[in-house]
């Protein structure tokens, strides 16, 4: 037997999103439930789901293709850190009512552009060594937890909860607004991404290569770098840190494309929404009659992995 | 004829280089010289992707840093030595994106790999993964690669280093094709200058002799002085052009003899 052509792949990947979706929404549903609960609680969240997973997952791929490193993605290199610390001090200042989640966007997006080009300047400064621009990511991770912690101590009490709750990672919200609100910044980064994705399948061949072969490569990085730093800052403002998405999905995608970098992004974007909203399905329904956030679960899912991969890497000079 | 690349005199950090080079179209010119002669940094110059901080590389008749990426693509291919490319990557898939600044769809990109890869007799690594590859088989990947770009001007970093002689002998046949029947203009830097021979012509092909950053001679590759420059340049006796192995390293003329 042939296997599927990529087009059939990616079809059949949509698929799945739209199963596990449709699951999602009628998983459990009372049967005197009214529509409200379908379609202005239920409804909302799987469309949150998918956008935010898909979202996450791609920002993943295209780190991964970026930095030529398994083991990069928003998390692990300080961007989703930046944004969370950014939305932090949004909610923190108080910044509600009219306009709060513009506010909130553009803290974070601030947050996640000043923490990722931290990260690159270390990239840059040390092209070959991989490892030094994840170490990088954790720094800024922790400088901008601790930032965030400083903020949280300094905060309102009655903004407190509601921002420890945000900064857990969750889906839950009522009806399409905000949806809607990210709806236009998520459409643009997943364009640009898309837009360059044969450029960054060339830079797989290396950075020196990609140029001689006519890539912008300087021009590709940055682009991508403020696609994705958008991509998660307003995902970030929409739902808080949802960590390891971008991590996971790559990895379950690749073995399922060809090696280059177009395949891994259509694909990682189809299963990231399909991921976050089957781990959201499995977070609302995992206990009897409590729900867990889904960052939590995706990072409980997330850290063995990414322990994982550390260790079966192949060892030497890469 | 006409010149696709110059180069006078540049700057490249402190380094001052004096490279009063006119690269012909159609022409084969070899940089020889010892390490740090300034050989690869002129190649680089060439290339345009490094550029001096003063003077300045031409090519195809305009400032190499004045191109877009796109432009320079399509002047000058360079093949790279040993590239860190991701070994997922399958033989066909590097060439294809070696069409880059065609900016054509990716089937057909894919579907011209397949006829790169075949006339560099390797047809078969299409769908092989690179770190499933012997160097050799990368090698003839690459070469599949520099000819799908399509560029006039060939850069070629001692292109056999770390390859066994049987995929020494494959490359420098590849180039000569390359240089002879698809009338490429190739630049090539080598401390060999046996395989050289396999090139094409000897007397077409110019021998630069680089030192300190200067260019000190010039001598086509049967020319009956480069015996005696290189020997100059390098301080080892080499064996004349005429003689078998000749332009190698002369070792039973080495002083103290060979056992």
């Amino acid at each position: 037997m042939t296997p599927p052509s990529p087009a059939v792949r990616v079809l059949l990947l949509a698929l799945l999103a739209i199963l596990v979706s449709a699951l999602s929404l009628w998983y459990r549903l009372p049967e005197h439930a009214s529509s409200f609960v379908l379609w202005q609680l239920r409804a909302p969240r799987v469309a949150l789901g998918l956008l935010a997973g898909s979202q996450l997952a791609l920002v993943g791929a295209a780190y991964q293709t970026l930095f030529r490193n398994p083991l990069a993605e928003s998390s692990t290199l300080g961007t989703t850190a930046g944004a969370a610390l950014g939305a932090l001090l949004a909610l923190s200042l108080g910044l509600e009512g009219v306009g709060s989640f513009a506010a909130t966007s553009v803290f974070s997006f601030v947050g996640a552009v000043a923490a990722s080009s931290l990260v690159l300047r270390v990239a840059a400064s040390s092209r070959a060594r991989l490892e030094e621009v994840l170490l990088a990511g954790i720094a800024v991770t922790l400088a901008a937890s601790a930032l965030a912690q400083a903020a949280q101590a300094l905060t309102d009490p009655n903004r407190l909860f509601s921002a420890s709750m945000w900064g857990l990672g969750q889906l839950p919200q009522v009806g399409f607004e905000r949806v809607t609100y990210g709806l236009l910044p998520l459409l643009g980064a997943t364009i640009v991404l898309l837009r360059h994705r044969r450029a960054l399948s060339v830079m797989l061949l290396g950075e020196a290569w990609a140029r001689s072969l006519g890539v912008p490569t300087s021009r590709v990085r940055l682009e991508v770098l403020l696609a994705s730093c958008l991509s998660v800052s307003v995902v970030v403002a929409l739902c808080g840190p949802i960590a390891f998405v971008g991590l996971i999905v790559p990895h379950v995608a690749r073995p399922l494309v060809r090696g280059d970098a177009t395949g891994l992004l259509t694909a990682s974007a189809l299963l990231g929404a399909t991921f976050l909203t089957l781990s959201d399905l499995c977070a609302r329904s995992i206990l009897p009659d409590r729900e867990l956030p889904v960052g939590v679960l995706t990072a409980a899912l997330g850290a063995p992995l990414l322990l994982w991969i550390i260790v079966r890497r192949p060892r030497g000079p890469s | 004829m006409t010149a696709v690349a110059k180069l006078e005199r540049a700057t490249l950090g402190t380094r001052v280089m004096e490279l009063d080079l006119v690269v012909d179209a159609g022409a084969c010119v070899v940089f020889v010289g010892p390490n740090g002669a300034g050989k690869s940094t002129a190649l680089q110059l060439l290339s345009g992707l490094v550029p001096p901080s003063a003077g300045q590389a031409t090519l195809g008749g305009h400032a190499a840093t004045k191109l877009s990426e796109s432009e320079r693509a399509g002047l000058v291919a360079w093949l790279p030595q040993r590239p860190n490319v991701e070994g997922l990557l399958t033989g066909a898939e590097v060439v294809a994106l070696a069409r880059f600044r065609h900016a054509e769809r990716p089937a057909e990109s894919l579907r011209l790999a397949a006829h790169f890869l075949e006339a560099v007799q390797a047809k078969h690594l299409a769908s092989t993964r690179l770190d499933a590859m012997s160097g050799g088989e990368v090698q003839r990947v690459l070469l599949a690669a520099l000819r799908a770009q399509a560029a006039p001007l060939l850069l070629v970093d001692e292109p056999a280093n770390h390859l066994d002689p049987l995929a020494q002998v494959q490359t420098y046949r590849a180039l000569g094709e390359l240089w002879q029947k698809e009338q490429a203009t190739l630049c090539l830097v080598t401390h060999d200058l046996r395989l050289c021979r396999l090139l094409g012509p000897p007397d077409r092909i110019l021998v630069v002799g680089f030192a300190g950053g200067r260019i000190v001679w010039r001598f086509p590759l049967d020319g009956a002085e480069l015996t005696q420059a290189l020997a100059d340049l390098y301080g080892v006796p080499f064996a004349p052009f005429s003689t078998p192995g000749g332009l190698g390293i002369a070792v039973d003329a080495l002083e103290g003899g060979t056992s």
